[in-house]
């Protein structure tokens, strides 16, 4: 590359990074610089306090109880989003008549807002109402009414089979694509050496299917771990703080408390967990599938 | 080039034509015309009905126009909406309708003005005092009351007739009805008593009903926190036992907000119900399954106690940074007068903050149950009157749910909060 070239490629990308830097580096430049104010416009104090609101957070045990919440929540159902979308995946890749249309349909949750899922969620759940504990009744599987929003242990369960239900496809879709690109004719050569369903599975579908794995697994875990839209409509982070996430507690403290200092330190925290997740999962895919990819 | 050169110098001509010739128009309007900007939640009612108030107000201010904008029904995001326009400063709004609970923090912060010359002593006494005490800031007027709310007992009287009962005056004698009439009914579908004890803002209203009843409060007469008291222990433990030891509420209620209870009183499914006064006008329509079965008590309290209901409703005040605020006032007095609040009452069922009206004939003709909440809006209750009072809220929100769902004692949860709210008045609100 002659260095005329290298300095036209920066001058060509040199708008792209601009509007990046003022649309992404920006606010989180920003909010950094938050989380080290001690900032209450209600009482018209802002004051640098440096670490101070880090400290804090440190010992403050509504925050680990928050990102316990959120790491389970996060392991709990990305993990189940990946096994129920590789079933589906592998169903719907065998060609049968009205597959079209079973692709299409099982994407609708995944179309659907989020916050419309969890007011439909609500209702399902609902003690007195809903069609879940009714069907369970009547199936004869409980007797008495499940209070599935309302008790610590059913809340979150209930949150994270929510989620399931609406991201599963995502996963599903995603797996299909890849194992469309699988070529045929390595499942006839190893149909050929004897190989039993299971073992094409294991030695050919899954191996060649790692990079999209991972790159499913990378969106579902980072959207799992900022999951607030889903948590606030249906729990609100009730009962007791047993569903309350490290986004809605920064909500909370953000924009229902005002405290902008502590709730930025709060979101700069979220960020760096979701950077850290990022990196170990970039790390995994290695550089050569990116390079791949590029190509 | 050139030619798509000439073309966007064309288009933009064009444009700046149009913009240039709107642009009188609508910065100043006809000839000494002011536009008032008036922000507000959802008004109950049809969309028409409260426009024709507003072109009223017009015609009788002619040179005043206004433009009301209804922010989204969640009041979080309304106070949200509020918060960070008016710290950016922004003069987009004049005149906005407040919760009763905003008004300390946004007149600490600075944000809305002073209103005490449209309130002088003599016109103040026409108001209910809570609402009064929830607007006056370190002794300055920040807002009118508009409406009032606050909570009430609603029981099916047919029920409470058919075994000879009157409205529970005491608590444990809600428990007794409860009790034998279930026992009587029979009816599988049938719950005892229905109320807000999810964790939100609701579940707040609820408790301080009961903290109250018993003698108790959240701050001591100079401002310091008194929540862990034997009161308070008290009332929290009766909230849980009417869960698990009477049976007498649903386990619902740890999840339930006013609409999931209204809905099961609504349908015939519930001998009590605590809510606000909203949800008569929806028992007493037309096609209700509820309508005529329903009466309204102020909420029991425990034995040598008096009743205590929670304090709601909204009120109007003016945007810091207005530039109309001669005009806003207009507005504010038009919108509290006596006549507006009586149409308001009649048309969508707002309930006045004037003390007047509840002897209004007019009003008492069409709306013969309002008699009854004169009594209880008379000694409603605000929440602790503090700027500090969003942030308290968030820290007993969940020792509440965790008291009502049996993962604290009451004595460890009001233990919990009051140590958390001690350090917010101790002088570091972020620590």
């Amino acid at each position: 590359m002659r260095p005329a070239d290298r300095y036209l490629g920066y001058l060509l990308i040199s708008p792209a990074l601009l509007v990046l830097a003022a649309i992404a580096l920006f606010p989180i430049l920003a909010a950094v610089g938050l989380s080290l104010q001690r900032r209450l416009p209600i009482f018209h104090i802002a004051a640098f306090v440096g670490l101070e609101n880090y400290r804090f957070l440190m010992a403050d045990p509504r925050f680990w109880n928050s990102l316990g919440n959120t790491v389970y929540f996060t392991a709990v159902s990305v993990a189940l989003e990946l096994m129920l979308g590789l079933g589906i995946a592998l169903l719907l890749d065998r060609p049968f008549s009205g597959r079209g249309w079973m692709r299409a349909i099982i994407l609708i949750p995944w179309a659907i807002p989020t916050v419309v899922t969890a007011r439909m969620w609500e209702w399902l759940y609902n003690v007195e109402f809903g069609l879940l504990n009714h069907l369970l009744m009547a199936t004869g599987f409980v007797t008495e009414s499940v209070n599935w929003l309302g008790s610590p242990f059913w809340a979150i369960h209930s949150a994270i089979l929510m989620d399931v239900w609406k991201t599963t496809p995502f996963a599903a879709i995603l797996l299909m694509a890849g194992m469309q690109t699988i070529p045929r004719e390595l499942y006839l050569a190893a149909r050929v050496d004897g190989a039993g369903p299971w073992a094409i599975f294991w030695h050919i579908t899954l191996p060649s299917l790692k990079p999209l794995i991972l790159v499913v697994l990378l969106f579902r875990t980072l959207d799992a771990f900022r999951v607030f839209d889903a948590i606030y409509v249906l729990t609100g982070g009730g009962p007791a703080n047993t569903t309350e996430t490290i986004s809605v507690y920064a909500y909370k403290v953000l924009f229902q408390t005002l405290q902008f200092g502590y709730g930025s330190t709060l979101a700069v925290m979220t960020f760096a967990c979701v950077a850290f997740i990022s990196l170990i999962y970039l790390k995994l895919l290695g550089r050569d599938y990116w390079r791949r990819l590029v190509q | 080039m050139i030619q798509i050169f000439n073309k966007t110098l064309l288009v933009l001509g064009a444009a700046w034509f149009l913009l240039g010739c709107s642009t009188p128009d609508e910065v100043k309007g006809k000839a000494g015309v002011v536009k008032v900007v008036f922000k507000h939640g959802k008004i109950a009612g049809s969309p028409g009905s409260f426009r024709s108030l507003l072109k009223r107000f017009e015609e009788e201010n002619p040179g005043i126009i206004v433009k009301d904008e209804t922010l989204p029904s969640s009041t979080d995001q309304q106070h949200q909406f509020y918060v960070i326009s008016l710290e950016g400063r922004s003069a987009e709004f004049d005149v906005l309708s407040m919760d009763v609970i905003w008004v300390q923090e946004f007149a600490r912060a600075g944000w809305i003005r002073d209103l005490s010359h449209l309130l002088p002593p003599e016109e103040r006494e026409q108001f209910f005092p809570g609402p009064i005490g929830a607007v006056i800031f370190e002794g300055t007027i920040y807002a009118v009351p508009w409406y009032i709310d606050a909570g009430l007992l609603y029981y099916r009287k047919d029920l409470l007739d058919k075994y000879n009962f009157d409205p529970p005056r005491i608590w444990e004698d809600l428990v007794v009805i409860s009790k034998t009439i279930l026992k009587g009914e029979g009816d599988p579908n049938l719950r005892g008593f229905v109320w807000q004890g999810k964790q939100y803002e609701g579940l707040i209203c609820n408790v301080l009903e009961y903290i109250w009843s018993a003698g108790g409060d959240v701050l001591n007469k100079d401002g310091k926190v008194n929540l862990d008291s034997d009161q308070a222990q008290v009332a929290l433990a009766f909230m849980r036992d009417l869960i698990v030891r009477y049976g007498v509420s649903p386990q619902m209620v740890t999840t339930a907000d006013e609409e999931a209870t209204r809905r099961i009183f609504g349908e015939g499914r519930a001998i009590f119900l605590r809510n606000w006064p909203y949800a008569w006008n929806l028992f007493d329509r037309e096609g209700s399954k509820v309508r005529g079965k329903v009466g309204v008590a102020p909420l029991p309290s425990f034995p040598g106690f008096s009743s205590a209901a929670t304090l709601g409703g909204w009120q109007l005040g003016i945007n810091r940074y207005s530039r109309h605020p001669k005009e806003a006032e207009a507005l504010i007095q038009f919108l509290t007068s006596p006549e507006i609040q009586r149409w308001m009452a009649l048309e969508i069922g707002y309930k006045p903050t004037r003390k007047a009206l509840y002897q209004d004939e007019r009003l008492l003709a069409a709306q013969p149950f309002i008699t009854g909440l004169y009594g209880v809006f008379l000694s409603a209750r605000p929440r602790p009157v503090s700027p500090y009072y969003l942030m308290f809220s968030q820290m007993m929100q969940p020792e509440f749910s965790a008291v009502l769902v049996g993962l604290k004692s009451p004595e460890k949860a009001l233990q919990d909060a009051q140590l958390q709210m001690d350090h917010i008045l101790s002088g570091r609100p972020e620590a």
